[in-house]
């Protein structure tokens, strides 16, 4: 249903989720993200390209991460949204807390902008 | 004879209270439902629950010589944080009744006392009492995770009125169908001043006890806000920050509020991150409401939120819901969709709102067949007469 994957450019970590993330297996999605952030990591980047539908719960896990990468002083961005994703992102009003870009690479020119 | 199951404590300095409350409740104590205990002041108040330790609820007047009653609701916590109050205020006394629901007031009642709608009260306090009990208890214990769910769907369902308004110009409906493991959602119909009242559907972001617990806050502090303020999106303003100032945890809410005003048909709504309600008009046609944009509740302090105005004409049909409609998967893991919400409404226009909500579970169930509902599914429905008003 799930799957989280990363892979590593310089100092930034892209994540990619695939699947469905909702209240089910969201325990599990805040631990593939935890798991794939490294100590040396100075951002985030979740590429959710491959994502089918986030529910709330999933949401959540997001937030939590966003927070809690920020107290560490860790870069977070979203890519690659899909348009219902990206609907849900604008209704819920995500799109105001945390930072969307249309691809990995425009996400990552940011980070380092 | 035996101790009764709950035993009620009656605060107001009208002597002929006491003998009136035991006359009409007679058959409820006969039958070793309630006992009540009275006082009549808020000192008074306190040496009795500091004496007695078995009495469940707080029925208090607000207005009385020394100590009043919103000093009391302050008061009680100190004493046992579980006592649940419901206060008793002049009719259209709004300011004291939102000072009362900001304490933590359960609900309230008006003068003068319709007894009728007095006992429904007291009985949904208590129904909210036993839930809230069996919650903080599973809280501290290391119980299963079916029964911590079975304990915070019993929560959610106590919070949800069951009784809704049909006036000759108006009706409103509203019904929730939990998910097994998944819950969240919830609706309230709040009465205003003036006859108008006020709509809410929300959808917390969590399981279980914590998230019925985040649930509670959330109404207990919409019905507050909402007494006495015109404008909704001030009310999401107050809740939202309220609700920051309590969540360690990162949850939120998603909370759709609008106040409907039965003589113009005037609905204004504001909206923290819910999905839009639906318009139909007689003919069986349906669009979302404009978008007012707002986050979601609980997350951000400060945030304000902009509100929006539409008619209601007559014939017309307001219809909320939460994502558990719309999202909802048959057996291929399509989603049920806005297409076919609208086509229930195109093929037969809505002109009850009991019937109108009733149809989207049915059509929703047909859909989804053998899948297990993954998402509590909730939907809302105010119908205006043809007539009007």
């Amino acid at each position: 249903m799930m799957d989280v994957t990363s892979e590593r450019r310089g100092s930034t970590v892209i994540i990619n989720t695939a699947g469905r993330v909702d209240g089910s297996n969201a325990s599990e999605f805040q631990d593939a993200l935890e798991a794939n952030i490294g100590a040396e990591d100075s951002a985030v980047i979740l590429n959710l390209a491959e994502l089918d539908y986030i529910s709330s719960a999933g949401l959540r896990i997001i937030l939590l991460s966003a927070k809690n990468l920020r107290q560490r002083d860790i870069g977070f961005s979203i890519c690659s949204l899909s348009s219902s994703v990206h609907e849900l992102f604008i209704i819920s009003g995500f799109d105001q807390i945390i930072a969307i870009h249309s691809s990995p690479e425009t996400a990552l020119a940011a980070q380092e902008g | 004879m035996a101790e009764a199951q709950y035993k009620i404590l009656v605060v107001d300095d009208e002597v002929d209270l006491q003998p009136l409350m035991l006359q009409r409740m007679r058959r409820d104590i006969r039958a070793g439902r309630y006992s009540f205990v009275f006082a009549h002041n808020g000192i008074e108040a306190l040496e009795k629950l500091n004496e007695d330790d078995t009495i469940d609820m707080v029925l208090s007047d607000i207005n009385m010589p020394q100590m009043d009653g919103l000093t009391l609701l302050e008061q009680i916590p100190t004493v046992d944080p579980n006592i649940k109050s419901v206060i008793v205020s002049a009719y259209g006394d709004m300011k004291n009744i939102r000072t009362a629901m900001n304490r933590g007031a359960f609900d309230f009642v008006t003068k003068p006392l319709d007894f009728a709608d007095l006992r429904i009260t007291i009985e949904r306090t208590l129904a909210h009492l036993t839930e809230w009990r069996a919650a903080l208890a599973s809280r501290d214990q290391l119980v299963s995770l079916q029964k911590e769910l079975d304990v915070a769907n019993k929560m959610q369902k106590s919070i949800l009125p069951t009784q809704f308004p049909r006036k000759d110009d108006y009706e409103v409906f509203a019904h929730m169908e939990p998910a097994r493991d998944v819950g969240g959602d919830f609706y309230d119909v709040i009465n205003l001043e003036h006859d108008r009242i006020g709509l809410c559907i929300a959808d917390v972001s969590d399981k279980g006890v914590p998230a019925a617990l985040f649930m509670m806050s959330s109404r207990t502090l919409l019905k507050g806000a909402s007494i006495g303020c015109d404008n909704p999106g001030d009310v999401l303003r107050e809740v939202n920050d309220l609700l920051r100032e309590t969540n360690a945890t990162e949850m939120f809410v998603t909370l759709l509020y609008g106040i409907f005003d039965p003589a113009s048909g005037d609905f204004a709504y504001a909206n923290g991150g819910h999905n839009e309600p639906l318009l139909i008009r007689p003919d069986g046609s349906s669009s979302l409401l404009p978008r007012t944009g707002g986050i979601i509740l609980g997350v951000l302090a400060g945030m304000e939120f902009a509100h929006n105005t539409i008619n209601v004409g007559p014939g017309d049909t307001l219809f909320l819901y939460t994502d558990g409609v719309s999202e909802a998967m048959n057996v291929e893991t399509e989603e049920f969709g806005m297409e076919r919400l609208a086509a229930i409404f195109a093929e037969t226009p809505p002109d009850d709102a009991e019937e109108t909500t009733m149809a989207v579970f049915k059509a929703v169930h047909t859909f989804a067949g053998e899948t297990p509902q993954s998402d509590d599914i909730t939907c809302l429905t105010l119908h205006r007469s043809e007539s009007g008003s």
